[in-house]
């Protein structure tokens, strides 16, 4: 998997390419708007990770170009600007996704697992945990024959461990995922505790559910073979 | 009342006045006239009389028998009489003049008298010489009436005509008003083209609206363009910050004290990021750029709410009663913005709630408004804080951890963004009510 990573602020397109290099993709990445436009054209990429606001070029123009050369790549537009207008603007020239920065790592790789998802079709639509199976489309966990029935954030917490499996996933991780742009006051507390249980005990009713590890003072980490 | 009215009532009442004094004062006039003009010639006649009476005595003039004499022409407009006098009057000598009716031949008559005492052959007569005024009565009246019917017509016309020309003369000034004043939704949408007026005020009018509007139009875009760059400046580093620590969380090899550590930055991390979140929110909201075309179900939007807090609400054992007399579809508004607003009401109602305790939420119209009441068994707020839990960063409670003080500002700026009414009641240790009132129509 190739990624172009646009964004001139080096230490972050950095991090980026860290954790993305770690996770297998193969990354490149461009500073500017015109080395990014360069890029874009000669090789091909099946992400590019778009910093809107480059000093040098519009990402939008970018995004613009590149959509209507038809490239393959998918986009997802990185954006600081916080304005509301980036988002419609990003997703109606074509954008495969939008993230508001500051984002989670673990976001970014989970909304590049369902941009892939989506474009190669419903082939990788369930996901085996143990003895569990979930189906991602329908947003429904079985066991055999019987549907465990979870709420919908008890739902968003198993498939995002799921996806990041094997690996620690801290409380404020997975409080951003399943909170995601609510803003408000009771956010520092125990929810994401109590969520664990209650789908450790739903899990539980059908079979075993030690496989949801809890890392002492850190957060939560699911272990598959 | 309409300017355009109360000028047209102004001329109307000023009119009335002119010609009322008017239609009072010709007849007193008039009437003086046509008196000085009787009485010069009841002098004469009664000159002529008196001169008749030396010349020829009185029996040039036949007496009746009991020596009086009268005299009155055919419609009794005119008369002289001569009687004889009783005793010498005071006034003897002098002439006087008076209205006074006389019943002449079954007709009452109201004459013009004037009459003088004389003595002749010893004996005391009196003469009088009458006029008739029936006559200028009747043009008194006939004056006075037609004074009327002009000051009626006239007050009409006026009106109508002062009416007609107070609108056309308005004109410029409602077109001011309206597209100036009354149609701007948003100093970005506001038009600067002067509205054709020959008013020099209202043209300055105009164009101290123009320079206002215009300043507060520039003033809207550079906090616009300050939110965003401050967006920009603040978030980026932020972002860095994250991901690096994310990075090195899973580093393998980091020891765990190390690595609580780090799941401490992040959470601080966190914490500043929904401070400049919300802090980025409320700019924009105050900066008018979110739209308000969507329109949302009351109780279909607190269901929601509900359901989003299921876990938090079943984690406390806090009984939920919701009543809605109504249902009631806001619009126009912003569906995400009236969501958050309800939903940290809600959350705030379950924070400070106790276990076992009780939220309601009832909806129902009062007066022009919906009203929508979230009331909770929960601490309360001593009275002398109600006033200041809008404020930003206001934290009353230590055990509010982690709580940054954004939450019902947020609350707040929503709720005037959509000109939503909000009111707090509270019961320390008892419980809290907190009202939102959600206009019925607007304009």
């Amino acid at each position: 998997m190739n990624v172009l990573i646009v964004e001139d602020e080096r230490q972050l397109s950095h991090e980026i390419e860290i954790f993305l290099t770690k996770q297998g993709y193969h990354c490149d990445v461009a500073f500017t708007g015109k080395s990014a436009s360069e890029k874009v054209f000669v090789n091909s990429y099946d992400f590019v990770l778009m910093d809107i606001g480059l000093p040098d070029y519009n990402g939008f123009q970018l995004l613009k170009e590149a959509k209507e050369a038809g490239r393959e790549a998918a986009f997802i537009v990185l954006t600081a600007r916080g304005s509301i207008d980036d988002k419609i603007t990003g997703l109606d020239l074509g954008a495969d996704d939008y993230l508001a920065k500051p984002f989670s790592l673990l976001e970014l790789q989970a909304r590049m697992q369902a941009i892939l998802r989506r474009k190669h079709g419903l082939k990788n639509n369930t996901i085996q945990i143990h003895d569990f199976i979930m189906d991602i489309q329908n947003r429904s966990v079985f066991f055999e024959k019987n549907v465990i029935n979870l709420t919908k954030k008890e739902f968003d917490i198993l498939h995002y461990m799921a996806l990041h499996k094997n690996r620690v996933i801290t409380r404020v991780q997975l409080t951003e995922h399943i909170w995601g742009d609510v803003l408000e006051e009771d956010y520092e507390s125990n929810y994401i505790d109590v969520h664990i249980k209650n789908l450790r005990k739903k899990l539980a009713a059908f079979a075993n559910s030690d496989f949801i590890e809890t890392v002492r003072g850190i957060g939560y980490r699911l272990n598959m073979p | 009342m309409k300017l355009q009215v109360k000028l047209a009532l102004y001329n109307a009442i000023s009119k009335a006045l002119i010609i009322g004094a008017f239609g009072a004062i010709v007849p007193v006039i008039i009437q003086g006239i046509v008196y000085n003009h009787i009485d010069k010639r009841l002098s004469a006649r009664l000159e002529k009389m008196m001169r008749m009476v030396q010349l020829g005595g009185l029996n040039e003039i036949s007496l009746d028998q009991d020596c009086s004499f009268d005299s009155y022409n055919v419609f009794k407009e005119e008369y002289v009489s001569i009687s004889p006098l009783g005793g010498l009057p005071k006034d003897f000598g002098n002439r006087s003049i008076e209205n006074t009716e006389r019943l002449i031949e079954n007709e009452i008559v109201k004459h013009r008298v004037l009459s003088q005492a004389f003595l002749y052959d010893n004996q005391l007569y009196e003469i009088e010489i009458g006029e008739g005024l029936s006559t200028i009565d009747q043009l008194n009246v006939t004056i006075r009436q037609f004074t009327i019917r002009i000051l009626l017509a006239v007050i009409l016309i006026s009106i109508f005509l002062d009416l007609g020309f107070a609108r056309i003369l308005l004109l410029p000034f409602n077109r001011i008003v309206n597209k100036k004043l009354k149609d701007v939704q948003h100093p970005s949408t506001f038009d600067a083209t002067p509205v054709k007026t020959s008013t020099y005020e209202f043209a300055q009018l105009d164009r101290s609206i123009n320079e206002m509007m215009l300043k507060i139009k520039e003033t809207f875009q550079i906090e616009r363009e300050f939110i965003t760059n401050v967006s920009h400046e603040l978030l980026t580093p932020i972002s860095i910050l994250q991901n690096r620590i994310e990075n090195i969380i899973n580093e393998p090899g980091v020891s765990n004290e190390v690595l609580s550590r780090l799941v401490d930055s992040q959470k601080t991390l966190s914490r500043l990021t929904r401070i400049v979140k919300a802090l980025l929110y409320i700019s924009k909201i105050e900066n008018d750029q979110y739209n308000k075309s969507e329109e949302v179900s009351i109780r279909e939007l607190c269901e929601e709410v509900i359901e989003e807090l299921a876990e938090r609400i079943e984690e406390k054992s806090i009984k939920i009663n919701t009543s809605f007399e109504s249902d009631f579809v806001y619009k126009p508004c912003n569906r995400s913005l009236i969501h958050t607003m309800v939903f940290n009401v809600v959350s705030n109602a379950i924070k400070y709630t106790k276990s076992d305790g009780e939220i309601s939420l009832d909806g129902k119209m009062s007066g022009e408004a919906y009203q929508l009441t979230i009331s909770d068994t929960g601490v309360g707020i001593p009275s002398e804080h109600i006033p200041f839990i809008f404020d930003r960063f206001k934290r009353f409670r230590p055990e509010d951890g982690m709580s940054y003080g954004l939450g019902l500002p947020i609350v707040k700026s929503i709720a005037s963004f959509h000109k939503i009414g909000l009111h707090v009641e509270s019961q320390p240790e008892s419980g809290t009510d907190f009202q939102l009132l959600f206009p019925a129509s607007v304009s």
